[in-house]
């Protein structure tokens, strides 16, 4: 290598490391506050050096945070659990009901599908909060406001164009001659699609229901619109809970962490199909 | 000449029956099955298009949350409002400088970094996948981790541009610097979108021309110009009217930053439409500035949905 | 009574009509051979039987029931298609297995069953593999093996030996007569093969541009073909085909045709259309297979000298040996290529008509010699009653021999025979 080829190199690997430290550090940064003291984290100048504690994580686990000026309620875990439920229940729920339409619309080509899949697809690129005002103003007449079934109906306004496009793609990639010897040998239309079809787009539904539990989970101006703090997920309870706690930033700190490495965590897990699932199945990954 | 081979070939030729035919159809219930499958899907369209159209009649009315005996149609009186309203101004003028900054560096920074992490090997991967943390995290939680940041008393990015000079730097707080500060976050979040999509796109691309180029030592500047960046620009397109479509639309990092302070400096779109809603209890108005966005947005999806189907058909092509 | 009638059936996908009015009847037992260039419609007119295809007109009988509208699992069909359409998440086993499971049969029987068959198909060593780890061959036989193993009373093949290797290919010609016979099941096989269509087929459906062209024995379409299309897609090489409208000669009652400066006398009811085809004004063209042309070999023994080249009639040259009746006709030989077990020669008549000649390659002698011994310039022979006579635009037959109308009807016994030796030649 010549010099001018070792400057490129070490160029190019300074370029990405700065790149990595760009996108990690914030996390890496919350993540060393959320292991210190408000007196550490509020030290001049900041410091990687001190003693870890896990003290802002069992305040927020335990729901208790003991200071001298006596004891507080942190809702944080119900905030959690808000965001695990409305997300598990709202991925199920799309699954149930995209899964069946995504093979409708892979296999018979007509009208109607057509225009279902694309008023979904448009619908998924529209304003939210064109839809949400006039919703919290329904859910108060007919009473869903601030329930789970009303948040996990609004919820499939995300998981269900996601798993519908995605799905889809995956069962037009199947041959249909597969299904068909299946229908030969004798079994019906329903035993073909659960025997056949659907174990062969496993790969496409799981990957579309970690994408889509993802998204739910990361959604903030649903529940912000229409949940009361009972049934509000993390991502608006940390807001609220910034708000509330002022200045002890080290369970903020902690709140975020615990908030971000669900996501964080299936994002690694499902990193195969994101860029197809980000992309609607447009860009195979 | 049907006949006359019928006739030396009776025995082998079928019977002829000329009678007309008339076209039949299937059995229904083997006809509703498609229909049936779409049903709930066909529900929750319903389900969206009902407040939608709810959205577009209350934006024709005079509609006070807080004065509900004024309810009435006034048809087209709150986009005429708009016409002379330096507020609604202001409001498209943030949205479109928002969207045009944050898709723009979004997309110079994320074809960069999609470049840098072209070739396939171990270590590139290893960084393409890390890189996916700040996409998938949430951007109103992702706010919060930059409103710790840059807390003017222990933030750690306060610390480091006092080092260079800038003691009183304010980051969000401050009008002049706010707009830059929600624009860091947006493109923290969602660089990473841009960067898989175009490393997908430039590993996809074929191998030849950059082979032959690199055989009669075309200059790498030439390459990337007029190989490179043509071939990719259907990936570019999809990619860029994509996130205008999203960015247009942003809420959850200037919400949660600022809640479109300071002042009115961030009020985008759906911020100007939640504060009409929940401060000022003015539905009429906060529904026309959606139609409103929504008409933009539609405009968009429209350009993007051609595009991506394009593009899908070619993935499809592919696999 | 048919078991299996197909009334005038039609497939269109929007405008583009695929199939048009096929109408065909299949006996019970009959082994059906449907064949034709790609795109005929064979694959859909086979699909539309199983059930995976609508059919846009017409109606499909099975056993004096209609089951056009039937879904295929109620139809009990066995098929086999082209591609195998196995299922990639099922081990082999379970693949064969799907219709005795589908038929709820109990765990034993399914085993016996599918172990049978997989004996009988050569794959039992393989039953517990996936199809990715199938070669081509076995992926075949599995299914085969699918839709044999219910012993279903119709049998629906698609083009089975398309995808495997020549060699496997040549194994299965052989064996799935057997097999199909084993299985007594009535049978509609798909294929493009000529080869394959003479050898499994009891009749042959000629299936071109969505139109049924021609139904008969092996021996009907090879020998009598209906038409020119038909003709030619039988045999490798190909029929030989002539545009004889200016070669036709009338004699009082007599009609001939003169080739190559030898004279072919036309009998019976051929003569009789040839005659009205001419004065109409119609094209006519003749058609001889090229194995059914011989050289005039030399009689034994060396030093034979060449013939007086007159060539007329039925003439037998002084030394040379040309069947009895035969029609000799001069012509240049042009190449001699092997092919196969066989030569084919390639000729010039005088009139620049190309014929090809194909002869075992161990009988007669060499062609080359026989040419370098006559400057070129040989004789072939062949039998007039082997000749065919198409006419007008479409290239129809204009009748066929009498002879060997009386032979179909007294059935087949020979048919085989014809088979064997067409299927020897590629």
């Amino acid at each position: 290598m010549g010099g001018g080829a070792i400057l490129r190199y070490s160029l190019h690997r300074l370029a990405i490391l700065l790149v990595v430290v760009f996108f990690l550090f914030p996390i890496f940064w919350i993540a060393l506050m959320s292991l210190q003291t408000n007196e550490s984290i509020l030290r001049i100048p900041p410091s990687m050096v001190f003693t870890p504690i896990f003290d802002n994580y069992q305040a927020l686990i335990t729901g208790k945070l003991i200071t001298q000026a006596g004891s507080l309620d942190l809702p944080f875990m119900k905030n959690l659990f808000n965001s695990f439920f409305l997300s598990a229940a709202s991925v199920a729920v799309a699954l149930i009901l995209g899964v069946p339409a995504a093979y409708a619309f892979a296999r018979f080509k007509f009208r109607l599908g057509e225009n279902i899949a694309f008023t979904l697809l448009s619908f998924r690129f529209a304003p939210p909060l064109l839809v949400l005002l006039p919703l919290s103003l329904i859910y108060q007449t007919i009473g869903l406001d601030n329930s789970y079934v009303g948040l996990i109906w609004v919820y499939q306004l995300i998981c269900l164009p996601l798993i519908l496009w995605v799905v889809r793609s995956y069962f037009e990639d199947i041959s249909p001659e597969i299904e068909h010897a299946y229908r030969i040998a004798g079994h019906n239309w329903g035993q073909s699609f659960l025997r056949i079809a659907i174990p062969l787009a496993r790969p496409g539904i799981a990957a579309a229901g970690l994408l889509a539990f993802i998204f739910a989970w990361n959604n903030f101006v649903f529940a912000l619109i229409l949940a009361s703090a009972d049934k509000q997920p993390v991502t608006v309870g940390a807001l609220a809970f910034v708000t509330a706690s002022g200045i002890q930033y080290g369970q903020i700190a902690a709140a975020i962490i615990l908030s971000i490495l669900p996501t964080l965590l299936l994002a690694l897990y499902a990193q195969r199909y994101l860029v197809e699932g980000l992309s609607l199945g447009a860009v195979k990954g | 000449m049907r006949q006359g081979a019928a006739k030396i070939f009776g025995k082998f030729m079928p019977r002829l029956d000329t009678s007309p035919q008339t076209r039949q159809r299937p059995p229904i219930m083997q006809r509703a099955l498609p229909y049936f499958l779409s049903l709930p899907a066909l529900m929750v369209c319903i389900g969206i298009l009902v407040p939608f159209f709810i959205a577009v009649s209350y934006s024709l009315m005079r509609y006070r949350l807080n004065l509900p005996h004024l309810k009435g149609f006034n048809w087209f009186a709150n986009y005429l409002d708009f016409a002379t309203d330096a507020a609604f101004w202001h409001t498209l003028w943030v949205s479109l400088v928002y969207a045009v900054l944050s898709v723009g560096f979004e997309l110079l920074l994320g074809l960069g970094i999609a470049l840098l992490l072209q070739k396939p090997t171990r270590m590139n991967n290893f960084v393409s996948i890390i890189l996916l943390l700040p996409l998938m995290t949430a951007p109103a939680l992702a706010a919060l981790m930059w409103k710790l940041m840059t807390n003017p008393n222990f933030g750690i990015l306060s610390y480091l541009v006092s080092l260079l000079g800038f003691t009183d730097f304010k980051w969000a707080s401050d009008p002049s610097s706010a707009l830059f500060t929600v624009l860091l976050v947006d493109i923290w979040v969602y660089t990473p979108f841009i960067m898989i999509l175009l490393l997908a796109g430039l590993r996809a691309l074929p191998k030849q021309p950059f082979e032959a180029s690199a055989l009669d030592n075309v200059p790498a500047s030439f390459v990337f110009f007029r190989i490179t960046l043509p071939m990719l620009m259907p990936y570019i397109i999809t990619a860029t009217l994509f996130r205008l479509l999203d960015s247009i639309q942003q809420f959850d990092i200037i919400y949660a930053m600022t809640q479109g302070g300071p002042g009115n400096s961030l009020v985008v779109f759906q911020v100007q439409a939640y504060l009409e809603f929940f401060q000022y209890t003015n539905v009429g108005r906060s529904a026309a500035l959606m139609v409103i966005l929504w008409a933009i947005t539609y405009g968009l999806s429209h350009l993007f949905i051609k595009q991506w189907l394009r593009l899908r058909e070619r993935a499809s092509g592919l696999a | 009574m048919d078991y299996l009638s197909l009334n005038r059936i039609s497939k269109s996908f929007g405008k583009e009509k695929l199939l048009d009015e096929v109408t065909l009847g299949v006996a019970q037992g009959e082994n059906l051979v449907i064949f034709g260039p790609s795109g005929g419609g064979k694959t859909v007119l086979l699909r539309m039987i199983a059930g995976v295809e609508t059919v846009t007109q017409g109606s499909i009988e099975v056993g004096g029931r209609d089951i056009t509208f039937d879904p295929p699992e109620a139809r009990g069909i066995g098929v086999a298609l082209q591609n195998f359409a196995l299922f990639p998440h099922m081990t082999a086993f379970d693949n064969i297995a799907a219709p005795l499971a589908a038929r709820k049969k109990s765990q034993s029987e399914i085993t016996d069953a599918v172990q049978k068959i997989a004996k009988l198909l050569k794959i039992a060593q393989v039953l517990h593999h996936f199809p990715k780890q199938l070669s081509n061959g076995q992926k075949q036989r599995t299914a085969l093996a699918r839709a044999l193993v219910a012993r279903p009373p119709l049998l629906l093949l698609d083009d089975p030996l398309r995808n495997v290797d020549a060699k496997l290919r040549f194994e299965m010609r052989l064996e799935l007569p057997r097999l199909l016979r084993e299985a007594g099941a009535t049978v509609i096989y798909v294929t493009q093969d000529y080869r394959e269509a003479l050898a499994l087929g009891d009749r042959i459906a000629i299936l071109m541009g969505g139109k049924l062209l021609q139904i008969g024995t092996p021996r009907d379409i090879y020998e009598q073909p209906a038409s020119i299309k038909v003709a030619q897609l039988f045999g490798d090489p190909t029929i030989n085909i002539f545009d004889v409208t200016q070669a036709v000669r009338e004699n009082g009652q007599d009609v001939h045709l003169t080739l190559g400066g030898g004279v072919i006398p036309l009998a019976g009811a051929t003569a009789k259309a040839v005659r009205q085809a001419a004065h109409a004004g119609k094209k006519l063209w003749l058609g001889i297979r090229p194995e059914a042309i011989d050289f005039v070999w030399p009689g034994e023994g060396p030093g034979q000298g060449t013939g007086e080249g007159s060539g007329q009639g039925p003439g037998q040259g002084t030394n040379q040996i040309a069947h009895k009746n035969a029609v000799v006709i001069a012509a240049k030989l042009e190449a001699v290529n092997p092919l196969n077990e066989r030569h084919v020669s390639f000729l010039t008549t005088q009139e620049g008509h190309d014929i090809l000649c194909s002869r075992p390659a161990d009988e007669g002698g060499d062609p080359n010699q026989l040419a370098e011994a006559a400057k070129g310039q040989v004789k072939l022979q062949f039998s007039p009653d082997k000749i065919l006579v198409f006419g007008g635009d479409d290239g129809e037959i204009m009748a066929h021999h009498d002879d060997a109308a009386a032979r179909d009807a007294t059935g087949d016994a020979t048919g085989g025979a014809t088979r064997d030796a067409a299927m020897v030649t590629a």
